[in-house]
């Protein structure tokens, strides 16, 4: 059964409730080649008044362009303090105008903890680029990520929340670290004249951080026309979809899932395809079948002595994909040549640096010649404790 | 209407509406920004290779709140790729910094300023 979606209200995308109707769920978009200003206008005004958005822009950019290293007989100081507190009440505004719009209508808000971390993020982001001492910097980088990560978490992406801990916070990071400290001299105040000529002062920042914000507010301007017109993902088609194609292929795991609530007698196990090798199960009619094997046969195949079907109520709950298998089969399943690429990048990229980096060591020859004399007063040692 | 945390690891995750993702894809944007207003303004090469892999981060949260929305795992999946491509980036471009220290003892992009052409 294919239903269709009325455009009209679908292409809002907001306010509308779940679809509760089994079936999969055509969507046609007649509109993609027509668009609607109209309509489109009213996907952003159910998000954020266009207002407040263009003046959250406007503050975030005076508060970064006066947050900016500037030198102290400038006032570089005060400046970057009164751009920070413009900053943290930009981020107020845009915090309050964002609940209020979603408090008027019914649209859901993202959770509590969004706030926060997206606080911490920008933060960390903006002191990142204000502050004058690298070192610094990139400590405030490492908040950065760790505030996405707790964003991450929120979206349900568990596995790339603690794969970003591991390796951007402790791997690209602690490598900027080294080469930081390796390559300046480190300054033991803030005072501009011990520090590096480089870090003082910013170049051109009001150009810069104009051109910045209008295309924040462009590409946020852009990005929210565009989410109304996303399909809205439904439980029952999206759901069934994406965990039948995992467990039907993780047979052994829907083995080790039956065992852990003691559904699976001694000797059986999940049926197998004869063909596919894949699982028999039905996640939207939640039957399993199960098989009894005893050895193989002749061709190698397993021999199956009976079978029986679990239904619905013998349905474990939780008998499903997790993040982790979710993500895994997607990567190894659908982009297996991404995996060859990445390796070859990382290796071009190691040897790269290798032959960047290297030193050339220029020995002086008496050096080279009391070294040749070490080598063979060595090696002579070597040959007289053999003989 | 404000969601609690849930144990998201038990259970594959609710659809959510397209104003739920609207927030973190304006983090996204001004964190992206806020990483190229970073490039063009400070003079450390340093500053400015670890203000890419501030925009790297941007995308990769865009790309995670656009997979929740629609509940696949390819947005995961690609962010491995730019993970991985970060890490190469940053291996080749501490390299080239440190080679362009040893040459002109110092860090400042504006040290190089004959390659304008």
């Amino acid at each position: 059964m294919v239903r269709v979606v009325d455009e009209e209200h679908a292409s809002l995308g907001i306010g509308l409730g779940h679809n509760t109707r089994s079936g999969p769920v055509r969507r046609v978009c007649s509109k993609r080649f027509s668009p609607d200003f109209g309509n489109e206008r009213d996907t952003v005004e159910q998000i954020i008044d266009p207002i407040a958005l263009y003046l959250i822009c406007g503050l975030g950019a005076a508060g970064v362009a006066l947050a900016l290293p500037r030198r102290d007989r400038e006032g570089g100081r005060t400046m970057t303090i009164v751009g920070g507190l413009l900053l943290a009440a930009t981020f107020g505004l845009g915090a309050l105008m964002l609940g209020l719009k979603a408090g008027a209508s019914d649209s859901p808000l993202p959770n509590y903890f969004f706030y926060p971390f997206a606080a911490i993020g920008l933060g960390g982001a903006l002191r990142m680029i204000t502050h004058k001492r690298p070192v610094y910097s990139a400590l405030y980088f490492i908040m950065t990520i760790i505030a996405s990560c707790g964003m991450y978490l929120l979206l349900s992406a568990e596995f790339m929340a603690f794969a970003l801990v591991i390796i951007y916070a402790g791997a690209i990071l602690i490598t900027y670290l080294f080469v930081i400290m390796l390559a300046t001299q480190a300054p033991t105040g803030d005072k501009d004249e011990l520090l590096d000529e480089v870090d003082a002062e910013a170049r051109e920042p009001y150009l810069a951080c104009a051109i910045g914000f209008v295309l924040i507010g462009l590409l946020t301007a852009a990005m929210f026309r565009g989410i109304g017109d996303l399909p809205q993902p439904t439980r029952d088609t999206t759901l069934a979809q994406a965990e039948d194609a995992v467990l039907l292929n993780l047979p052994r795991k829907v083995d080790r899932i039956l065992e852990r609530n003691d559904l699976l007698p001694e000797g059986w196990r999940v049926a197998r395809d004869a063909e596919t090798g894949r699982a028999v199960l039905d996640v939207d009619a939640r039957t399993i079948t199960l098989e009894l094997v005893d050895g193989e046969d002749a061709h190698g195949h397993p021999n199956v002595i009976a079978t029986r079907v679990l239904t619905g109520e013998d349905w474990p709950a939780d008998l499903s994909a997790n993040n982790l298998d979710r993500l895994g089969y997607n990567l190894l399943n659908d982009h297996p040549m991404m995996i060859e690429v990445a390796g070859i990048i990382l290796l071009m990229a190691m040897l790269g640096a290798t032959v960047l980096a290297r030193k050339h060591v220029e020995l002086e020859e008496d050096l080279k010649a009391a070294q040749a004399r070490k080598l063979g007063a060595y090696i002579g040692d070597q040959q007289g404790g053999a003989s | 209407m404000l969601q609690i945390i849930q144990p998201a690891q038990l259970a594959f995750p609710e659809p959510v509406e397209a104003s739920v993702i609207a927030p973190y894809l304006f983090v996204s944007a001004a964190m992206f920004v806020i990483g190229l207003v970073g490039f063009l303004t400070r003079k450390n090469m340093i500053i400015m290779f670890l203000c890419t892999e501030l925009m790297f981060q941007a995308a990769g949260l865009a790309l995670i709140a656009f997979g929740r929305h629609h509940l696949g795992a390819d947005g995961q999946t690609f962010v491995i790729f730019v993970l991985c491509v970060a890490a190469a980036e940053a291996a080749m471009a501490l390299a080239l910094v440190v080679l362009l220290f040893r040459h002109r003892e110092s860090l400042g992009a504006s040290a190089w300023k004959e390659l304008n052409g």
